[in-house]
């Protein structure tokens, strides 16, 4: 338990370091950032807006956004790569609802997008996983859910419309996939 | 309020996607706030879809780190070269401050490195232990068991023993059941072949009718093992009745299941 408590202080400090050299606009926060980060990032936007150069251009957005509005992190409501996480996913969100793409969205193609990256997947991570080899495991209706809300950036009310579901049953099956996720990706 | 019942309905996965309105992401995290339960499990949740995230990385182009760098104005070094001469004095200490980042971010690095190997030993170890666990019980158990049925297999070997076979009476033509009973030590033992199901009130008794007397031998349940019951140094005859549990002074003769006699 106080291994536990140490490493995580240990962690807290090194991303109030990491905040920091962000703050002062310090290049070197920005290579780490980029360095560590850009191909989570770069995965979640293009699963959910598919279009390469859209893809590429909402990563700049995101890193531009992460940049400049640094000073609006707030370490005591979670994690700096949840932070950054929320702001990208809300970028695309932004994105798939605009004029120009909102004819392209239909659930029967979300399918699609979200699996076809898996062989793009970057062989350096070595502990990386396919997107279909993780939703495999879940139970249809759950993986149905978790195609349209974590990866095809659907907010869980636009999902239960979509699927004519009560808002409630899409909540519990978001939960339910994400608890039996824990499992394969190994958090206690 | 429900803990159990806000966890489960799923809000939290909500906040976390960034799908609540104002007033219901303050109301989560009020409550974050004085239920540590509650902070706990929405950052489990987090962590969950950071974790999912990093694994289903995809590298983008390199060029792209470029025009990023690019537009952040962060890929100038020389124009900040020519700047600098004048400032001549200051340079040490920004080299310092340069080596002590750099000191940093590696360090940052390999603590994340270590914490990450670091976690993932433990939860083997967690898993391990648990595995263990389960693998002594059920030797536990199975060598219970075995000493059981070595027990068993010991008496129904033993010369020693008498071998009543007790038949089904009219009240239960199928019934049957076997008494070994060994004279010389006293020592009885009861096996169940087939004797019907009792309600929880009910149970067993074993007589032993000695001198034309039933006298009692203890009462059991159904069971597939060999039981111990009271010791008789003699008696004619073995029967089994059923009785209110705990058993009675005299038998319940027209409940009476299955008899057999000590002599042919």
């Amino acid at each position: 338990m106080t291994n536990q408590t140490l490493n995580h202080t240990i962690l807290q400090i090194l991303e109030t370091e990491l905040v920091s050299l962000l703050i002062n606009k310090d290049e070197k926060g920005f290579e780490y950032l980029y360095t560590n980060y850009s191909a989570a990032l770069y995965g979640v936007i293009s699963r959910m807006v598919v279009d390469q150069d859209i893809a590429d251009e909402l990563l700049q957005d995101a890193f531009l956004k992460i940049y400049h509005k640094i000073d609006s992190f707030d370490a005591d409501k979670g994690k700096l790569f949840t932070w950054m996480l929320n702001l990208t996913r809300n970028l695309a969100i932004d994105k798939l609802r605009s004029k120009e793409m909102s004819q392209r969205r239909k659930s029967d193609n979300v399918g699609d997008s979200v699996y076809k990256l898996d062989r793009k997947s970057t062989p350096s991570q070595e502990d990386g996983i396919g997107v279909r080899e993780l939703l495999d495991q879940l139970d249809a209706s759950q993986k149905q859910v978790m195609e349209l809300v974590y990866f095809g950036g659907f907010t869980q009310a636009e999902a239960a419309e979509e699927l004519k579901l009560p808002l409630g049953t899409v909540k519990t099956r978001v939960r339910s996939a994400l608890i039996n996720l824990r499992k394969t990706l190994d958090i206690r | 309020m429900n803990i159990e019942a806000y966890i489960s309905s799923g809000i939290l996965e909500q906040y976390a996607m960034g799908e609540l309105s104002g007033s219901e992401k303050a109301e989560v995290e009020q409550l974050c706030n004085s239920h540590a339960e509650i902070n706990a499990e929405l950052a489990l949740i987090t962590y969950t879809m950071d974790t999912l995230a990093m694994k289903t990385a995809v590298q983008p182009d390199e060029a792209l780190k470029e025009q990023i760098k690019a537009k952040l104005n962060l890929n100038k070094p020389e124009t900040t070269e020519k700047r600098m001469p004048l400032e001549q004095p200051s340079r040490p200490f920004s080299y310092a401050v340069a080596a002590s980042i750099s000191v940093a971010l590696l360090a940052s690095g390999l603590a994340f490195y270590f914490y990450s190997q670091w976690q993932t030993a433990e939860n083997q170890l967690e898993k391990l232990v648990a595995q263990n666990q389960e693998v002594a019980d059920d030797y536990q158990f199975v060598n219970q068991r075995l000493k059981n049925l070595e027990t068993d297999v010991e008496i129904l070997g033993n010369p020693n023993y008498a071998r009543v076979a007790m038949n089904g009476t009219e009240n239960s033509p199928e019934s049957l059941a076997t008494v070994y009973w060994n004279a010389s030590t006293q020592a009885v033992y009861l096996k169940i072949q087939n004797l019907q199901k009792l309600s929880e009130e009910e149970q067993y008794q074993l007589w032993a009718i000695v001198d034309g007397v039933p006298v009692d031998m203890g009462v059991f349940d159904h069971g597939s093992n060999l039981l111990k019951m009271k010791s008789t140094a003699s008696a004619a005859a073995f029967a089994v009745t059923i009785e209110p549990r705990g058993g009675s002074q005299n038998p319940s003769l027209e409940t009476m299941q299955v008899v057999g006699t000590t002599k042919v």
